[in-house]
């Protein structure tokens, strides 16, 4: 893996940042809901104790505790904001809230909502009755079948009146009532104060009824009696339920004085139901979450566990509320609606002489809270990735510089020791002070080791012989003067002997230092340009005089092939390609010389029909001093030759190469110059 | 070449000629090496004086001059003091002939011993008899010059002219001073025009053990000497392979 891949992958670390950063917005987010909850609780519980010292204006009938139940015919009236149309259509009257189903032994179906403006109730009844029994023109309601809602009202007073809605037409008409004649007799009354709506559908008919508040006590009995059967459902006058529950008059205006923009405060009575509520939660405005959902989505939300809570018109619910009516203050984050818009509900209870009466519910939209969130999120996440592609941008630079750096300092390691054993002392980078320069400087200081002592062993052939030369001079002249003495012929015999010992002393001491002589000499060369073919075609013929036994063929282009350098050393060149190739020539093999062009250079080979030459041996034997192969004769044999042969290849800017010939049958030596 | 080394080894008859034997210094660091050239010249009947340093020498030296002088390049810490005294001595006398006999081998110790004004440049390879030979030739060569020309040792080539008692060398006339290698190697070369000398052969005529690298720059030397005089000089042919002629 490289090194930049490597940088890279550890500058992956760096995500860690917008983690932290996120996990650091939550621990706030969760903080800031915290000291919302406590601030909103404690609204409540100062609105509550505001309430419960004046519980008259919040609560209509302290002394009733029975619950509130929609079976036994419990209503409640919703608060309406607007004077509705009597027109049999409820969508005017603005609740969210479907009508109530009404109790109904018969399986009759009818359903009832009911909602007050400052002067009236109304009440809007649907029934289900496909077939309409019209009133007939003199009703008797003991006895005629007829459609019709019965409606029995407590006055205020405490008394009771009954009325009935029916219809022979549908349209606006008012409610009827029976009244005792004198004789005794029910005679049908109109009751022109109460009008009422009835409006004929595909499933039925509607019931848009108004009547004066002052005509509305506690209760309010509704039944829906079917003409044409004994169907019925409703409740029947005179029971405990039918029971009226108003939003209190006024509270809504006394409660807006107490709450701030963007908090909905809602009181409720013991049965959840509502009394009075102000203010409105703020809606955050869509665009801005739409643009934070995918961070939301990204990181996960701590919303996500949070209960749903709906809302409904006339009645609150959820652990809040309930917990408030249990007598204890409670607040809690919830998702409302299909929106699933994050609310903080705290409710505390309205406590009268030790009794729980109701709650006041506060709510506040979390949206802002969820805004700012979102907001200081996305700004840390922007930032913190550009903060980490410029780090990664950076590391990458960094790595590819550092990369850069090595890989200069690897090729010029690679190429500190070239092909011809002379080493390159410079290092890139050794200049800098950074561990990479400390290694190029290693490295350097190695090198310059390592070139001392190659030029130690380079010399010591020369060393060793010129201190050699020496001793054997002495030994040597001393011979000289030995035999000078006048010997006997048994003694001169030694002599001889170490006559013999010396001079193959000598011939191995000149060998050593020769290696030198030669290098000085070719740097002294001079060149000029000559005609290799002429050269090679008169040296081989002189080989041929000289190497009677073998057998020499040559090959060279028929024109002149010209180059650039010492003639002496080119003839040098050939004496020792042509000697190799006489050790190593079998007796009857043939020693080739040929001459051949390459577009840039001649190339001259001579190949002999010797031994094959190891692989791992090709590539040394062009080095100083290398002898890997016996001779056919007794000559102590250096390597110098072909080392010589590749000095003077290379003093005329080419290249020499041994190769086993393709056929196997040999070996060749291949030495290329180049043109003029 | 018999005849030459014969009369070295033969008593040297026209080395009697002046009553007093000749006096050879040798100067020399190593001892052992120092009293066997000494013992193998006084042999010849030389009159051997021996010195192992350059001060020693010097101060013995500016007493009396010896006839011929045989220096070793590096006398003791002195890596160059052969140099310097060779320098010295021919600021003392142009005509005395000096001897390099040195362990060192290069080129450039060579050139450079022989741009001083040393005669000759002797490896310490060669034998005793060799040596012995080359100084009777240096001997032979000073004292043919005090005699008059004997026309049968002259050898005439076109414009060159060699006579071999004098070891003197002549281009149109000209007198080319060369060294006692390179002029055995012209004679060896001018005696029989139009053949082809190998190297070794070469070596033998000079009586020297070269390698090939050595002869080579001693016949460009040769040629350069005579370009000197006659820039068109081409008499001495490179044969390729074999060696080189003397053409006309």
């Amino acid at each position: 893996m490289s090194i930049r891949l490597q940088l890279l992958i550890v500058a992956l670390s760096t995500l860690v940042l917008p983690w932290a950063g996120c996990q650091y917005a939550r621990e706030l987010e969760t903080a800031l809901r915290g000291s919302q909850e406590r601030s909103l609780l404690a609204s409540a519980g100062t609105i509550a104790n505001a309430l419960s010292a004046q519980p008259q204006r919040v609560f209509h009938d302290t002394a009733d505790k029975d619950l509130f139940s929609a079976a036994a015919g419990d209503l409640y009236v919703f608060p309406l904001s607007t004077q509705p149309l009597l027109d049999g259509y409820r969508e005017d009257w603005d609740i969210a809230a479907d009508p109530t189903a009404l109790p109904s032994a018969t399986g009759y179906r009818a359903r009832l909502q009911a909602g007050a403006t400052e002067h009236y109730l109304y009440l809007y009844i649907e029934v289900d009755d496909r077939h309409f029994d019209a009133e007939p023109n003199d009703p008797q309601p003991d006895k005629d079948r007829f459609d019709r809602i019965n409606m029995t009202l407590q006055n205020p007073d405490g008394t009771a009146t009954a009325y009935f809605f029916a219809t022979d037409a549908p349209g606006l008409i008012a409610a009827q009532t029976l009244l005792k004649s004198d004789d005794g007799s029910l005679r049908v009354a109109v009751e022109p104060r109460i009008q009422a709506f009835w409006l004929q559908t595909a499933a039925g008919y509607r019931l848009e009824a108004r009547i004066p508040l002052s005509f509305v006590g506690r209760h309010l009995w509704i039944e829906a009696a079917d003409g044409s059967s004994k169907g019925r459902a409703g409740v029947a006058a005179d029971t405990q339920g039918g029971r009226l529950f108003f939003a209190t008059a006024g509270l809504d205006t006394l409660l807006a004085t107490f709450i701030r923009d963007g908090t909905r405060v809602t009181v409720i009575d013991d049965n959840s139901l509502k009394l009075g509520l102000a203010g409105s939660l703020n809606a955050a405005p869509p665009g801005e979450a739409a643009q934070s959902t995918w961070y939301r989505y990204l990181l996960g939300s701590n919303s996500e566990n949070l209960p749903t809570v709906s809302s409904s018109p006339d009645h609150m619910s959820g652990e809040p509320v309930r917990a408030a009516l249990e007598g204890r203050a409670h607040a809690q984050w919830a998702l409302s609606g299909s929106a699933r818009e994050l609310l903080l509900t705290a409710a505390a209870p309205i406590i009268v002489d030790g009794r729980t009466l109701g709650a006041v519910v506060l709510q506040q939209a979390g949206d802002q809270l969820l805004a700012l969130r979102d907001d200081a999120l996305t700004r840390l996440l922007n930032l913190t990735l550009v903060a980490i592609a410029a780090a990664a941008l950076v590391m990458l630079g960094f790595a590819t510089w550092i990369s850069v750096r090595l890989g200069r300092l690897r090729g010029a390691a690679d190429s500190a020791v070239g092909n011809d054993g002379k080493i390159r002392l410079e290092m890139p980078e050794s200049g800098r002070g950074d561990e990479i320069g400390a290694l190029a400087r290693a490295f350097e200081s190695l090198l310059s080791r390592l070139n001392e002592h190659t030029q130690y062993l380079r010399t010591l052939g020369g060393k060793l012989s010129h201190e050699l030369r020496t001793p054997l001079t002495i030994v040597r002249s001393s011979l000289d003067n030995l035999e000078s003495e006048g010997l006997r012929d048994d003694q001169l015999r030694y002599i001889v002997r170490a006559r013999e010992g010396t001079a193959r002393l000598q011939s191995i001491l000149s060998a050593l230092g020769a290696a030198a002589r030669v290098e000085e000499s070719i740097k002294q060369a001079e060149r000029v340009s000559f005609d290799l073919r002429a050269l090679i075609s008169s040296a081989v013929a002189a080989y041929r005089d000289g190497f009677p036994g073998a057998q020499i063929v040559l090959d060279v282009p028929d024109d002149a092939c010209f180059i650039r350098g010492a003639p002496d050393l080119m003839v040098q060149l050939l004496d020792k390609l042509i000697e190799n190739a006489v050790d190593f020539c079998p007796p009857g093999g043939a020693i080739t010389v040929r001459l051949g062009r390459t577009p840039a250079n001649y190339s001259l080979q001579v190949s002999n029909d010797g031994p094959l030459i190891p692989e791992a041996l090709l590539g040394h034997l062009f080095e100083s001093m290398f002898e890997q192969r016996q001779g056919r004769d007794d000559k102590p044999h250096f390597g110098l030759g072909l080392y010589i042969v590749r000095l003077v290849a290379e003093f005329h800017g080419g290249s020499a190469a041994a190769a086993n010939r393709a056929d196997g049958g040999g070996v060749v030596f291949t030495i290329m110059l180049p043109m003029i | 070449m018999a005849t030459r080394k014969g009369a070295g080894s033969a008593g040297l008859p026209w080395a009697m000629i002046p009553f007093m034997k000749k006096q050879i210094a040798i100067v020399e660091d190593e001892p052992a090496l120092r009293d066997n050239y000494a013992a193998a010249l006084a042999r010849q009947g030389y009159l051997i004086k021996t010195y192992g340093n350059r001060s020693a020498a010097m101060q013995a030296f500016h007493t009396r001059l010896p006839d011929l002088a045989i220096i070793d390049i590096s006398l003791e810490d002195e890596a160059e003091g052969g140099f310097d005294l060779c320098r010295e001595l021919r600021a003392a006398s142009a005509e005395l002939p000096i001897i390099f006999l040195t362990a060192r081998d290069s080129e450039l110790d060579a050139v450079s011993g022989l741009r001083l004004g040393a005669d000759d440049f002797i490896t310490k390879d060669v034998s005793l008899p060799h040596l012995a030979a080359r100084v009777a030739a240096l001997f032979r060569r000073i004292d043919a010059l005090r005699l008059p020309a004997n026309a049968a040792e002259i050898i005439r080539r076109g414009a060159l002219s060699i006579d071999g008692d004098k070891m003197q060398t002549t281009w149109n006339a000209s007198p080319v001073v060369l060294s006692l290698t390179e002029f055995w190697i012209v004679h060896a070369l001018a005696r029989n025009p139009g053949h082809v000398k190998n190297r070794q052969q070469l070596m033998d005529a000079a009586n020297v053990v070269l390698d090939d690298n050595t002869i080579t720059s001693h016949i460009k030397r040769v040629r350069r000497k005579f370009q000197q005089i006659d820039p068109k000089f081409d008499a001495i042919q490179t044969v390729y392979g074999m060696g080189y002629r003397w053409v006309e």
